[in-house]
């Protein structure tokens, strides 16, 4: 590597590294996750156990059918078998409720204050119990009455390209997840790190230090040193996430929240997360590059939101189209766009796991703004070296019109 | 030995720099003198490459200056900047290693620069926290700290308090004795005179004087003459070819149109005898200035 462009690559990263700006940057979001989880989990401490206490009376058979099912039912059915005793201890409120099984019908009391009782459980275990008395009533045999009460069974299947099916309400859970989290990350990544470079080089535009860098570099050097140094903070800022999120993992692997989310991705193949994370990088280099071009256009630190404004917005349309395009997979334009640089990263990752698009499909988008980066970069050292050292009174978007017009 | 030939620079229908031809060599001093927009910095600018010139060439010992030479160019600009939220030890070590010196070396120059020049506070201070003349300093050692062959200073004085401009002034001879080549831009003809081997006046763009700054001032003739006398001054503005006389201190600024009537000047002030002062000396680089570029607008 050139000398220069490693020295200058080292003191961008070095400068940021020891900063406390990119330290609050990396932190808050995992500050802000762990105070998020300590609530939640002081709630759930403070709650204590929910599990409603619910006093059966009336046919001991029924009650043991209850005491059995306890689990399922989300209740723990109270020793106490007697109506006095039940609403004594329910004024007490010593128990949720007090379920009077009849012959033909149930009633259940329950306290204002009572842990909330799942009805819904109790009427099907009910009817149950209700159907399979009446067909021995009817003289049905076991299978039959198996069959009578067994219940109607709705799997959700989606169908893939490649034939395999998968399970549905598991891919579309993480599939949303995956939209959404995909979306955020590339877009506060690309704000963060957009609005870090465009300052970074309006400052030394500004401060007239841009002079001193490029008599002893050139402007190329400082352009790619510049944004490989911040591309490399953005590489780290990700890899401390992945090392926070595998720690907290392998601290709470047995709670009960992740395990649901773990069994909800289960379906989101290795392939697949390592191809999402590609296109993120891929995106933020592509960010970076327009980002340090139009940055040469600033005169001052006033002019850097006015910079990178359009860049946010071009970063949030991707962000929208995700969300949109869950709902039309196969709109026509959804399709293009999926292809479009500087969009693509927000929408084709979502697109494959979907099984809206295969995988060649997939790399043809991710090839497309890679050679977009590259291009983009060659284009940007141009009108970057053109523009490092003048100051124009024209504003930031006319001067870039200017120098795509006129680029000699 | 760094070369300029025929070299010109046009923006638009403005001529910035005409047909200019320029020597620096070794050990030596070049003052670049103009007014503003005169295409000092222009000229620098072209040197270090930021700008392409319309035509001609600019040569480092017979080859165009490469990447590998500007390393061991050192460049103060006019308008100067510093990293402000750094420690003047970061940004030394790494304007150091752009320059092609290794961070250790650099520690070890720094030390030496900062106790030589003066400078108040310590190397972890950040340059928010330093005053305008130390902050100053700090810029100077930043264009100087690696030992450049080829020095370009745009308006170095400007800005600088007396003690500063003469820290600076020490700093271009010393690096001068040790055999830089070195450029530099002023309005103070003063400072250009004490320092500079060689001048070049720039008048919109096009050379008008160059060469040794002793052979310039000759070349005018040795036309101003100074007395201490009593004597009034009616009686020297009526010597012949006293062209201008004014009174200076506890004598008389004379000036005339050629150097024979110094002797007539002499004669008569002399006539009985011993006077405090007499001297007779070439125009100063002001006056010259005056003449070549200011009067002629």
């Amino acid at each position: 590597m050139n000398n220069g462009l490693a020295i200058v690559i080292k003191q961008t990263y070095r400068t940021h590294f020891k900063s406390r700006g990119y330290w609050l940057l990396v932190l808050s979001p995992i500050i802000f996750a762990v105070v998020i989880g300590g609530i939640i989990f002081g709630m759930a401490k403070m709650q204590g156990n929910t599990t409603p206490t619910v006093a059966v009376l009336g046919d001991p058979q029924v009650r043991k059918v209850f005491k059995v099912d306890e689990k399922s039912l989300d209740i723990k059915v109270s020793k106490i078998t007697d109506g006095k005793a039940a609403n004594k201890a329910l004024t007490a409120k010593d128990i949720d409720g007090i379920l009077i099984i009849e012959s033909d019908n149930a009633t259940l009391t329950t306290q204002p204050k009572s842990n909330s009782i799942n009805k819904e459980a109790i009427i099907s275990v009910l009817g149950n119990l209700s159907r399979s008395q009446k067909a021995s009533e009817y003289g049905l045999t076991t299978e039959q009455t198996q069959a009578l009460i067994k219940p109607f069974n709705l799997k959700s299947v989606v169908q893939q390209t490649n034939n395999k099916s998968t399970d549905g309400d598991n891919s579309d859970m993480a599939n949303y997840g995956i939209a959404v989290a995909i979306g955020i990350v590339t877009t506060m990544i690309v704000m963060w790190y957009t609005s870090m470079i465009a300052t970074e080089i309006a400052n030394e535009k500004s401060s007239r230090i841009m002079e001193t860098l490029l008599a002893a570099t050139s402007a190329s050097i400082q352009y790619f040193g510049k944004m490989l140094g911040i591309f490399a903070l953005a590489v780290t800022h990700l890899i401390i996430y992945i090392i926070a999120g595998t720690i907290g993992y392998l601290f709470l692997q047995n709670n009960t929240l992740l395990s649901g989310i773990k069994q909800t991705f289960s379906n989101v193949a290795i392939g697949f997360a390592i191809y999402a994370v590609l296109f993120i990088l891929v995106a933020v280099a592509l960010y970076l590059v327009l980002t340090a071009m139009i940055a040469s256009l600033i005169n001052d630190n006033a002019q850097v939101q006015q910079a990178v404004q359009p860049i946010t917005f071009l970063a949030m349309i991707g962000y929208m189209f995700s969300f949109v395009m869950t709902n039309m997979p196969n709109n026509i334009a959804i399709k293009i766009l999926s292809y479009v640089p500087f969009i693509s990263q927000s929408m084709m990752p979502v697109r494959l796991v979907t099984k809206v698009e295969t995988w060649p499909a997939a790399i043809v988008a991710l090839l497309i703004s890679l050679v977009s980066v590259i291009a983009l970069a060659w284009f940007g050292k141009r009108i970057y070296a053109k523009n490092v050292l003048s100051y124009s009174d024209d504003k930031i978007m006319s001067q870039l019109i200017k120098n795509i017009k006129n680029r000699h | 030995m760094i070369q300029l030939t025929n070299l010109n620079k046009q923006f638009g229908n403005k001529i910035a720099v005409n047909d200019m031809n320029m020597t620096l060599e070794p050990g030596k001093v070049m003052g670049l003198i103009g007014q503003n927009g005169a295409g000092k910095t222009t000229t620098f600018r072209m040197i270090l490459n930021f700008i392409t010139p319309t035509s001609g060439t600019i040569t480092w010992n017979g080859h165009p200056i490469t990447q590998a030479d500007k390393q061991k160019i050192g460049f103060l600009p006019e308008e100067r900047g510093l990293y402000q939220k750094l420690t003047i030890e970061e940004q030394i070590l790494y304007f150091s290693e752009l320059h092609g010196m290794t961070r250790s070396d650099a520690k070890i120059a720094l030390a030496d620069w900062l106790k030589r020049l003066d400078v108040v506070g310590k190397a972890t201070d950040k340059v928010q926290s330093l005053s305008k003349g130390n902050a100053q300093k700090v810029q100077m050692i930043a264009s100087l700290i690696f030992n450049p062959e080829f020095i370009i200073l745009d308006e170095p004085f400007s800005g600088l308090d007396p003690v500063n401009t003469s820290i600076m002034m020490a700093e271009i001879v010393r690096m001068r004795d040790n055999g830089a080549m070195i450029i530099f831009s002023s309005h103070d003809m003063n400072n250009v005179t004490k320092i500079s081997d060689n001048l070049t006046m720039l008048k919109q763009g096009k050379i008008v004087l160059q060469g040794g700054v002793q052979d310039i001032r000759e070349q005018f003739g040795r036309t101003k003459v100074y007395v201490e006398g009593p004597f009034s001054i009616d009686e020297l503005a009526n010597i012949t070819g006293v062209t201008h006389i004014k009174p200076q201190g506890a004598g008389f600024d004379i000036t005339i149109s050629n150097e024979t009537v110094g002797h007539q000047i002499f004669d008569y002030v002399t006539r009985h005898g011993y006077i405090p002062a007499f001297s007779q000396q070439p125009p100063t680089l002001d006056d010259i200035f005056r003449q070549e570029v200011a009067y002629h607008e």
